[in-house]
């Protein structure tokens, strides 16, 4: 099974963001989308879950995703925003609660408070969401997005999660809890895509990796291969070497060298 | 025997006198008057002990304002009015709300309305209106006599040649600086004529609000207002500062009449009195 | 986007909904008291106790209690209740599609359009044909509020909807233009009306249920209550709201239903019952605020309970507008007033030293 995003193109007014992008992600996988800011990651990602006007098709597990309905969208996909905004002073597990489809039962679920566990902050569940650091909220706003499709496949169809820039504001620690989980749920079978600004990261968790630049995909394939000097420096506009040890005297922290 | 029949003739010579009037003999109150000039007539045909309650409007006589107070009489209350515990409610026109007065008559409670008046004939209809709900037509009668000779006279007496009339302006209000002044179609447009004036406006009918211009134009003569209990009205001095009064003849005289507003516009049964008061105040003593 | 942070977030989520959940059947009992108290409590001598103590003799009810009773005291209890639940549900219903605690149940227009089409009647009046008058007999005015009411929600509704989107920050500003022209139409009729019709629109404007009448209870109740019927469903749509719009969306709620049913409910409410009651401030900002201080901002209890207090509110500020000055009566606008702003303040006061952001 499979999320077929075919030759996508978004334009804000005049100006083209997207020219005519396709990537096929695979369940089983993580797929990260990379690429220089203003390169169309997110608008790619908005295409995907359906959240602003494109051009082009987008099928998910076969069906087109224009064809269905907003109930039916979430119960094969969670989408996990670049910022949260939460207007009323819910709870931490009010939050992650308002991911569930049903409603009452919902209530008497568990499911909220394991994806609590599942991200550390199982013991913020009482405090209220506005008093959250940015890097909590985000770890909060996954465990709702957890939440919303905790078991990874449901009636033999893989179910997504789509990710936008989910490490951005945390700790290297954290950040490499959070790309378990999503390592972890393609494990089990799901599906994820992930918007990535951190190249290391990209390198050490993703499965499959498309780099972008100008509204244009560059590249697509296993790390190794999209992760090279040539399609790196074109795309980001600089002289990038990759694997190339640093400077002697300069400390280097890398991802790679973390363990639990 | 004949102590006894002079104490018998006594009695009832007392009896008699108490009785003498066949709609006095029960002196229940049962009467809500609304309306300030229905109220003076309810008192003026002798019935005040009839009164059980007033509206907002009527403070003359004095008395009455001992009265239980029903409010503004366009926004009554319905549970309020039957409390009050009238049989009999006699109201000036537009009394409302609607559903209000039809809750009431639903409670069986007679409603009688007097018709609005600006001449001395209104005057008399709402008299003989009144006196018929109070069952006193016979002093209704003699009241209508009185007050249409007294008007009659004083209208007469207030009259002059066109030439020596003057131009009365009538202010409702200043507020915010805006002067709201009387056009013709009005109480205060009637009065002015009744007592000898010329009414200084004649371009619009009812009250608006005019600008310093249009007040320059009519040129009154005398300004007219209404005295506003305690301090709510302007005062003299601030009104004749007031760019569009101040070259106004009425200003280079300080010509500034003020009457209290019941009296004045009212048209009930001290009109007359009205007519006279103001008819000297414009012209001094002298015709 | 402005939020404000609630002072007990700390008690644990189980608490806050069981709490809510309590403060349905607390609110019920409360409403059934001020109901009681509605039939007690008035201008007369009527009182509801001596009413069953003579029917349990088996004594007829004389006409001042079978008037008072039966065509005073109950419509205006019923409309009290409607046009309070009406009120307070629409206020919640907006705060929480505009997302900001602040919005009231005007915001879709209603209250400008009933404003103008009330003032239209009272000084146009007159100058309508008898045949359309002679429907309306002299419900004139409430027609004219309710049938304003719902044009110019349309017309915000047509302004802010394009491509099958509503935006509600079009909607903001579109409402904010129109009222700015109904307000200079409304300041010509007050030039050109005269002193009696300017008297009449101060008192529409300040609110009153002394106009209650079986026949406005029957005409407006059966679409307050569907209204209200069909806001109670928002709750878990709202909730997801407060996420912002496209996540609502990732989450499975349609957002352009739920915008159109909440515009749609509050303007029937909301319309019917300024129509019926003039205008009525305070309790659509006032009571999801208190609700909210109370219990958390989760609108599947929400909705309900600010309807129960609404309507409670209400009632009670209908008791002091007809006993405080009896035997004349206050606008209820004055008494929602008087008692609404100061609780007002005593909530953004004690929100004061928290984030604000």
């Amino acid at each position: 099974m499979t999320l077929h995003a075919e030759n996508i193109r978004v334009s804000y007014g005049r100006r083209e963001v997207l020219a005519g992008v396709s990537l096929i992600a695979q369940a089983g996988e993580v797929t990260a989308i990379v690429g220089p800011n203003g390169s169309g990651k997110s608008t790619l990602l908005g295409a995907i879950t359906a959240s602003l006007p494109y051009k082009g098709r987008v099928h998910l597990n076969g069906q087109d995703i224009a064809t269905l309905r907003p109930w039916e969208l979430a119960a094969q996909r969670a989408v996990l925003p670049q910022a949260s905004h939460l207007a009323f002073p819910f709870t931490v597990i009010e939050v992650v609660r308002l991911g569930l489809q049903s409603g009452a039962a919902g209530d008497r679920s568990d499911v909220p408070l394991r994806a609590l566990a599942r991200v550390g902050l199982a013991h913020y569940s009482d405090r209220s969401f506005q008093e959250l650091s940015g890097g909590e909220a985000q770890r909060v706003m996954l465990a709702r997005v957890l939440a919303q499709v905790w078991a990874p496949i449901e009636d033999g169809t893989p179910r997504w999660l789509l990710l936008d820039e989910p490490v951005s504001s945390l700790d290297i620690a954290h950040q490499l809890q959070v790309m378990q989980i999503a390592r972890d749920f393609t494990q089990a079978g799901g599906g994820v895509i992930a918007v990535m600004h951190d190249l290391n990261l990209t390198a050490l968790f993703a499965d499959k990796v498309a780099i972008l630049a100008g509204g244009e995909c560059l590249a697509s394939g296993a790390p190794c291969e999209v992760l090279t000097d040539v399609i790196l420096s074109r795309a980001y506009g600089c002289a990038l070497r990759v694997s190339a040890p640093p400077p002697a005297g300069i400390p280097y922290i890398l991802p790679h060298a973390a363990s639990a | 025997m004949t102590r006894w029949r002079c104490r018998l003739a006594f009695f009832a010579m007392i009896g008699a006198l108490l009785g003498s009037d066949p709609a006095q003999a029960q002196q229940e109150r049962d009467i809500l008057s609304i309306g300030g000039t229905v109220t003076e007539i309810v008192v003026a045909l002798g019935q005040q002990n009839r009164l059980k309650a007033r509206d907002t409007t009527s403070r003359y006589p004095p008395d009455v304002t001992r009265l239980p107070d029903v409010g503004y009489m366009r926004a009554l209350s319905p549970e309020g009015v039957l409390s009050v515990g009238p049989s009999l409610i006699i109201s000036a026109e537009g009394a409302g709300p609607p559903e209000a007065l039809d809750v009431i008559r639903g409670a069986d409670v007679d409603f009688v309305e007097v018709p609005d008046a600006r001449d001395g004939a209104g005057i008399l209809r709402k008299i003989e209106v009144v006196g018929d709900a109070l069952g006193v037509p016979e002093r209704a009668d003699a009241l209508e006599a009185e007050v249409g000779a007294a008007l009659a006279e004083a209208i007469k007496t207030a009259d002059r040649p066109e030439a020596g009339k003057k131009r009365v302006l009538f202010i409702l209000s200043t507020q915010g600086g805006r002067i709201n002044a009387s056009g013709t179609g009005t109480e205060a447009d009637a009065i002015i004529r009744m007592a000898g004036g010329i009414n200084a406006v004649t371009e619009f009918e009812g009250y608006r609000q005019m600008t310093d211009e249009a007040i320059g134009l009519a040129a009154p003569d005398v300004v007219l207002m209404m005295n506003r209990g305690g301090d709510h009205g302007i005062a003299d001095d601030d009104l004749l500062a007031m760019p569009a009064v101040r070259l106004t003849p009425a200003a280079q005289t300080r010509s500034i009449v003020r009457m209290d507003g019941l009296l004045l516009l009212g048209f009930g049964p001290r009109t007359a009195e009205a007519v006279a008061l103001l008819s000297r105040a414009i012209y001094g003593d002298g015709p | 986007m402005s939020a404000v942070t609630d002072t007990d977030a700390h008690a644990t989520p189980r608490d806050r909904l069981t709490r809510a959940r309590a403060l349905h059947w607390l609110l019920a009992v409360a409403l059934l008291l001020a109901c009681l108290a509605s039939l007690q409590i008035g201008a007369s001598d009527v009182r509801i106790t001596g009413l069953l103590a003579s029917l349990a003799r088996g004594e007829a009810l004389s006409q001042m209690e079978r008037v008072v009773l039966l065509d005073i005291r109950l419509p205006r209890l019923a409309m009290g209740m409607l046009v309070g639940a009406a009120l307070a549900v629409s206020g919640a219903a907006m705060q929480g599609l505009f997302r900001n605690p602040l919005a009231d149940p005007g915001i879709v227009g209603v209250g400008a359009g009933a404003g103008l089409g009330a003032i239209l009647a009272i000084v146009l009046g007159a100058l309508l044909p008898t045949w359309l008058t002679g429907i309306t007999g002299n419900q004139l005015v409430p027609f004219a509020a309710f049938l304003g009411g719902w044009g110019s929600t349309i017309l915000l509704y047509r302004v802010s909807t394009s491509g099958g989107r509503t935006s509600v920050a079009t909607m903001l500003l579109a409402g904010i233009a129109l009222g700015a022209l109904a307000g200079a139409l409304s300041g010509i009729l007050v030039y050109i009306a005269d002193d009696q019709q300017l008297r009449d629109l101060t008192f529409w404007g300040l609110g009153s249920l002394a106009g209650a009448s079986w026949a406005k209870v029957l005409a407006a109740g059966p679409m307050i209550l569907a209204a209200i019927a069909a806001a109670l469903m928002l709750g878990r749509g709202l909730n997801g709201l407060a996420l912002g719009e496209a996540t609502a969306a990732h989450i499975g709620i349609d957002v352009q239903r739920m915008k159109s049913i909440a515009i749609l409910a509050v303007a029937a409410a909301t319309g019917a019952a300024v129509a019926v009651s003039g205008g009525i401030g305070f309790v659509g900002i006032v009571v999801p605020h208190l609700l909210r201080l109370a219990s958390g901002p989760d609108h599947r209890t929400l909705l309900l309970n600010s309807a129960l207090l609404g309507a409670t509110l209400l009632i009670l500020a209908d008791v002091i507008a007809r006993t405080v000055i009896a035997p004349a009566e206050l606008p209820i606008g004055i008494v929602t007033a008087v008692l609404g702003a100061p609780v007002f303040l005593w909530i953004l006061l004690k929100r004061r030293g928290l984030v604000l952001s």
